[in-house]
């Protein structure tokens, strides 16, 4: 299907995702490099460490969106996607971000390395499948473009039945979220059990009464990815790490746990970089007053979005992933305590997810409008909605907004697809609206059924 | 006069046509839409075409507040960031006939900062947010798009607070608040808007900003112009700064919760805690319909009875437990069972049925008409008995809920919309409602404002109860204000 709708750097993305694999389009080649002598290759026990498309290569999409700051005022977003496939023909693509971007990488693959390390040392056995993992796809269900996430699924589920995994690790929880919860909802017998790098971690620091030495006094403060803490529930498990390892002082920001603030991606970072950025400042603010030395997190997208906003505000403070604090707590020393069971709580914020009766447009419409019909239009959505909060509540980038538009598409009002996709793509699918929402709509799924909608649609003009 | 009837709103009351063609005659630009595109130019010219939007994209999120009613997109929103881009909005607003509709945050529940005709301009306060407390002279200052909970919270800052607090404080503004003169849960001790303002800044059609009060706790020249524009729905000028009274926190505030068996015995404990000059912070009044929906969507447990009466009182720590303990006997002289507790995650357990009431009331039912009536206190009883009446009469579910203190009641009329005759019973009840707290010499609208949804019945109360001189006086001010009748057409009287 030729897509018309869509943004250029959209077009770009879901290309690269199924054709290369990854969003920009960096290839297996340097995806896999972080691995190289760490681990064996195929399922150990069923059992698969997953990458996924981000981590591997997250340094090269920051050094991208650095450059989308340098370019401001130049060169628009979509004008620099379209010199993405010019480089690759030229085949200086991949070499000359590597070039260019390598070094901002590394704090990323170690990211990986450090996690494999630590899931080793608690016993954890694994393996990598290298050139074979095959991509998540999570872009083309950011994007809305689920009737190319369901067929991508489909090809994933074989692929790892083909390749005998069952047990799937990683330390992406957008992955995790696209395995437990989308997956399932477009396949009909998904079976493959997914488990974030943290769950694990947690319950084997518990089962082994261990504690990790840090070796030095540290002001720290963790940043709770929405999709972990807020989609996922997955709050109490990074308490828990944080509170066994010796020589932290922990400082909580004020918007923690499942109300956790949003960094800015959401996918926001390649459609509207500017307005990414603006919030993830917002957020930067907020962790800097705590007062922590060092910021952590348990997401690339966040890990890339609060680095760059540190480093935008001219502060020093560094921003890495759990995974790498908790490895080099344990390369320095493990205290044996008592072990214990210790019951982490999984946190359910979110409605039930609504679902159309397939993806065609009718169907598409028909939940829309149902749904969207029900909005009461109270705006309590709006109240911590980041994107109407970084515009000075512009009602039409608000959560409200989204659903009044998406309802005025749907009805056949002279609104432009594309001018409702836009409004549509700059949102973060933070979730907020859907957690605070008093009718109990699951606004944030509404807001990417909805861009399904406006692509598809033949009012799209697709 | 065909062309002008399709831009005529379709609730529009017919008796009320003449005099709202009259105005569009007078207005006389809806069959112009050049001088439209030529304002829009000009106010583009001179305040930044940033500020101004005109995409279908961005107007039609504009066209819809929390009443759900849908009538006009507008032709274009103006963002404003300081009061000249205010003044110039107005200015060529009033020259080329533009209507112009303020608005905060669209939390009107009537329709009020909705377009009801063509190519009107949306003026977005909420861009304009400054809040400044100043604790020694005993005011908060605060630009119309700051949020009636952001300078709650600035005040807090401080060791004051900002008694009004409608429940949509988080997105409701100040300049939409004073127009709509909202109150609260702590109504029932302190007020509405109007009693926490002392000076304002507005801007009314030609650009002329005006300041009308003083920011001093005392001064008494008249005729109060303050008053005048609280209420007013956007119909007279634009708000874009008020001066505000702040009040201390209190030390110490103690909950109550007490079920009665018999509505009767409620209304009687509820009027005894008012004539023993107790003055709670907080009186609300839930009746069994309400209870029962929150627990049976929510899932929650509450005590059984056919009312459910919060209370909440406040004080210095010595005198508060037994103001709290008077207030319980009152119930309990009643026969009341009581809960009481001054523990903040208790406390908001015994406000969870309040709490919960909107959602669980949303989440059921696809519509609601949410009803805000105000009846005389003595008339409390009579107001919930006839309700159950109409309840029973119609066979629709309606929870009601609400203000005891003050007798504002919120009966909340559910039904499903793809079920014709619900809706026309729901439509039906509705209008009845109103009817009754008119009989019962109280209000058609307590705090939610009239818009357009509630004009019909508000112009028939008016008329009955004070006759067409009144409405004639009102009309022949806002002419002196807004000659070109170019602010928010189609709301309150006009
Ligand atoms: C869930 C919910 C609960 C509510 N609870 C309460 C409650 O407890 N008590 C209560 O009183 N109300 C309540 N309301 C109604 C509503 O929130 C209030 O009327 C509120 O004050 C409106 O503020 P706003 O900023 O959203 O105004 P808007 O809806 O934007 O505008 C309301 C009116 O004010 C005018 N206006 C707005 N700003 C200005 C300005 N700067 N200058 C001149 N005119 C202006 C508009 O033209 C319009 O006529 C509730 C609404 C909802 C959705
Ligand atoms: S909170 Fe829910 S009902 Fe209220 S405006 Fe947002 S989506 Fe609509
Ligand atoms: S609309 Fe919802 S998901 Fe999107 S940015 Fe706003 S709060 Fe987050």
């Amino acid at each position: 299907m030729e897509l018309t709708v869509i943004p250029q750097i959209v077009k770009f993305a879901s290309e690269n995702t199924r054709e290369i694999g990854d969003v920009l389009g960096i290839g297996p080649e340097l995806r896999v490099r972080w691995a190289e002598g760490l681990l064996d290759k195929g399922p150990v026990e069923d059992t698969i460490f997953y990458a996924g498309e981000m981590y591997p290569v997250m340094g090269y999409a920051e050094g991208a969106f650095r450059l989308t700051k340098r370019l401001e005022g130049l060169m628009n977003i979509n004008s620099l996607a379209r010199i993405g496939p010019i480089m690759k023909k030229l085949r200086v693509y991949a070499i000359g971000a590597r070039a260019l971007w390598g070094k901002n990488n590394e704090i990323y693959e170690n990211a990986l390395r450090d996690a494999v390390y630590v899931l080793r040392n608690l016993g954890v056995k694994m393996s990598y499948l290298f050139e074979e993992e095959p991509p998540s796809g999570v872009a083309l269900h950011t994007y809305g473009l689920l009737k190319e996430f369901k067929e991508h699924a489909k090809w994933v589920q074989n692929r790892f039945r083909e390749l005998g995994v069952k047990r799937v690790i990683t330390l992406d929880p957008i992955v995790t979220t696209a395995f437990r919860l989308y997956y399932p909802e477009f396949l009909e017998d998904w079976d493959v059990e997914v488990l974030h790098f943290v769950e694990i971690v947690a319950k084997r620091i518990a089962e082994l009464g261990i504690k990790l030495k840090l070796g030095r006094k540290e002001k720290v403060t963790y940043h709770d990815p929405c999709y972990l803490a807020r989609t996922l529930g997955i709050v109490d498990e990074t308490r828990f790490i944080l509170s066994r390892i010796d020589g932290l002082e922990y400082l909580e920001p004020p918007r923690h746990g499942v109300n956790t603030g949003c960094s800015g991606d959401g996918g926001l970072e390649l459609t509207q970089p500017l307005l990414a950025r603006k919030i993830s400042l917002d957020r930067v603010k907020e962790l800097r007053e705590t007062g922590a030395e060092k910021v952590y997190t348990s997401c690339p997208a966040c890990i890339m979005m609060l680095r760059t906003g540190f480093n935008a505000l001219g502060y020093r403070t560094d921003v890495n992933d759990l995974a790498s604090l908790i490895a080099e707590a344990m390369r320095n020393g493990i205290i044996e305590e008592k072990p214990a069971t210790v019951k982490f709580r999984r946190y359910h914020v979110l409605p039930e997810s609504p679902k159309p009766k397939s993806l065609d447009s009718d169907d598409l419409a028909e939940l829309l409008l149902r749904e969207t019909d029900r909005c009461k239009k109270c705006a309590f959505c709006n109240v911590e909605c980041p994107v109407a909060r970084a515009l000075d509540k512009l009602e039409s980038r608000s959560a409200r907004g989204r659903m009044t538009l998406i309802n005025s598409l749907v009805r056949g009002d002279p609104v432009r697809p594309e001018a409702v996709l836009d409004r549509l793509y700059s949102c973060v699918l933070c979730a907020q609206c859907s957690q605070t929402c008093p009718v109990g709509l699951h606004v944030q799924e509404l807001i990417i059924y909805g861009r399904a909608y406006a692509i598809y649609s033949g009012k799209a003009g697709v | 006069m065909a062309e002008l009837m399709l831009y005529t709103p379709v609730r529009l009351v017919s008796n009320e046509l003449t005099y709202y063609l009259s105005l569009l005659l007078e207005v006389g630009v809806y069959m112009n839409g050049n001088s439209f595109d030529d304002a829009i130019s000009e106010i583009k010219r001179k305040i930044g075409k940033k500020k101004v939007l005109i995409e279908p994209g961005d107007l039609y999120a504009y066209s819809l507040d929390a009443s759900t009613e849908r009538r006009e997109a507008p032709g274009a929103i103006v963002r404003t960031y300081a009061d000249e881009d205010v003044i110039t909005t107005l200015k060529v607003a009033d020259e080329k006939r533009i209507p112009v509709i303020p608005r905060g945050g669209g939390t009107s529940l009537t329709g009020a900062s909705i377009p009801v005709v063509p190519k009107s301009i949306v003026l977005d306060l909420t861009p304009m947010d400054d809040i400044q407390v100043n604790i020694d002279d005993g005011y908060a200052m605060a630009e119309a798009g700051a949020t009636v909970l952001q300078v709650d919270q600035a005040c807090r800052n401080e060791g004051f607070f900002f008694p009004p607090d409608p429940a949509s404080s988080r997105y409701a503004t100040i300049g939409g608040a004073l127009a709509e003169n909202a109150g609260g849960l702590r109504g029932a001790k302190f007020g509405v808007m109007k009693n926490w303002v002392l000076a304002m800044e507005v801007v009314i059609p030609g650009g002329k900003k005006l300041r009308i009060g003083e920011p001093v706790l005392k001064w008494r020249w008249g005729p109060d112009l303050i008053s005048l524009f609280i209420g007013s729905e956007g119909t007279l000028g634009v708000i874009t700064r008020a001066w505000l009274r702040i009040y201390p926190l209190p030390e110490k505030v103690v909950r109550i919760m007490g079920v009665f068996n018999k509505l009767e015995d409620a209304g009687r404990a509820i009027s005894e805690i008012r004539r023993r000059g107790y003055l709670p912070m907080m009186l609300e009044l839930l009746d069994k319909e309400t209870v029962d929906i929150v627990e049976e969507v929510l899932g929650y447990k509450f005590p059984k009875g056919e009312a459910m009466v919060i209370v909440d009182v406040d004080g210095p720590i010595e005198a508060v437990w037994r103001l709290a303990r008077q207030v319980e006997n009152v119930m309990k002289e009643n026969r009341g069972k009581t809960e009481t507790s001054d523990d903040p995650e208790k406390m908001k357990n015994l406000y969870l049925a309040r709490q919960g009431a909107y959602a669980a009331v949303t989440r059921a039912y696809p519509s609601v008409l949410h009803e805000d009536i105000t009846v005389p206190l003595s008339k409390l009883v009579d107001a919930l008995r006839e309700l159950d009446n109409l309840r029973r009469k119609y066979g629709l579910r309606m929870p009601v809920f609400g203000h005891a203190g003050d007798g504002n009641l919120h009966p909340d009329i559910c039904f499903d919309p793809s079920d014709k005759a619900q809706a026309r019973k729901a439509k039906e009840m509705f209008k009845k409602v109103g009817e009754l707290a008119v009989r019962l010499g109280g209000a058609v609208s307590g705090e939610h404002g009239i818009g357009f949804v509630k004009k019909e019945i508000f112009l028939e109360e008016i008329k009955s109860v004070r006759g067409e001189n009144y409405l004639e006086l009102v009309r022949k001010v806002k002419r002196v204000l807004d000659p070109n009748g170019i602010m928010n057409p189609g709301k309150l009287w006009f």
